[in-house]
């Protein structure tokens, strides 16, 4: 899966789109539409939040297009709309997050999933385990390590420093090893498994 | 180190994608249109959210002021004796960066209302903090409403600096 920044959309498209031209726009839905979607799955975790993000994340594509410049890729604008939608809902108090996100450094140690939905997970390994996460930590791994934002950007965009996100991350990646030790997953002195 | 966090960024990329709901793009129209009727009804109630919002920021604003007038008078600080260094330090970092964010001309109705629960949680605070040298357990309460104070002001620079950082 490449990171949403680096998926290939045609110039004369992205021209087209950024003047309103609609098969455009919905051609470059069609092109990134699975990508912000997962990310989107990653970080508020249950598929009805995530789909009606999705949603509102395109309406403020087709809304905003006029404006984008161009100064970066158009999957890496549209990434950074569905960023911000998400972490803003991450925050919102109709869905107890800002307590959620604020607490989240402190639960990492005594990590427990609040989610139902996580809990009845079947999925094997290190899927499940990240979605065992807390909101915050399961942001900055995967903001870091699948769509490669730095820890500069990162910080920005949760409103902390550089550092908080490295902390998150550092503890976050022993948290995962934890937990994939734990399923009985990761085998000793297997080569795809970090130390 | 360098090399585990490409193993992460290798495992975590294989993970497969997660199907997005089907019609998605006609989902999306249909959206846009629910939000432009929305909008066309709706801009009352965002102008009185607004402007509610600019009402208890002044009060706030006017709170802020009020305090600093206080907290210059060394007979005044009593409440704010109470709370630790630290603590005092993040409150003073947390309104420094909260002063420093650009004030937005157009906010939301969902985020000014949440932006003014908070405030008017602040100001129910900052209220408590200043009779609290009457209390018996003075101490412990005003630490715990200073904690509280850093806590709302944390929680306010977040959904401002969402607001700023939003393209809306």
């Amino acid at each position: 899966m490449p990171r949403i920044a680096d998926i290939p959309i045609p110039e004369s498209v992205a021209i087209a789109a950024r003047q309103g031209d609609e098969r455009a726009l919905e051609a470059v839905y069609r092109a990134t539409a699975a990508p912000v979607y997962t990310l989107l799955r990653r970080l508020v975790r249950r598929p009805a939040i995530a789909e009606e993000l999705l949603q509102e994340t395109f309406v403020d594509v087709l809304e905003h297009i006029g404006a984008f410049e161009g100064r970066c890729p158009l999957p890496a604008w549209i990434r950074s709309i569905a960023v911000n939608r998400a972490l803003m809902y991450l925050r919102s108090p109709w869905h107890r997050s800002l307590e959620w996100l604020d607490a989240d450094a402190g639960r990492l140690e005594g990590l427990q999933s609040d989610d139902p939905a996580a809990a009845r997970s079947s999925e094997p390994g290190l899927d499940r385990a990240l979605m065992r996460l807390p909101a915050l930590s399961r942001a900055v791994v995967w903001l870091h390590d699948v769509e490669g934002y730095t820890h500069t950007e990162i910080g920005t965009a949760l409103g902390r420093t550089p550092s908080f996100s490295k902390t998150q991350l550092s503890r976050a990646h022993a948290r995962l090893r934890d937990l994939l030790a734990d399923a009985g997953t990761m085998k000793e002195g297997a080569a795809c498994t970090p130390t | 180190m360098h090399a585990d966090m490409n193993e992460w960024s290798v495992l975590l990329s294989a993970l497969p994608d997660f199907e997005p709901p089907a019609a998605g793009w006609e989902a999306v129209l249909a959206a846009r249109r629910r939000r432009e009727d929305g909008n066309s009804r709706r801009w009352p109630v965002a102008l009185a959210a607004a402007v509610l919002a600019a009402v208890a920021g002044l009060a706030w604003q006017l709170q802020s002021t009020q305090r600093e007038l206080i907290a210059a008078d060394p007979g005044s600080t009593a409440s704010a004796d109470y709370a630790d260094d630290s603590v005092r330090a993040q409150n003073a970092k947390l309104e420094a960066l909260l002063a420093s964010l650009p004030e937005a001309r157009v906010m939301r109705g969902s985020t000014a209302f949440t932006v003014s629960q908070l405030e008017d949680r602040l100001a129910f605070v900052d209220d408590r903090l200043s009779r609290i040298t009457l209390e018996p357990n003075a101490p412990e309460h005003a630490e715990r409403l200073w904690r509280e104070r850093v806590e709302l002001m944390n929680s306010l620079v977040q959904v401002r600096y969402a607001d700023v950082a939003s393209p809306l």
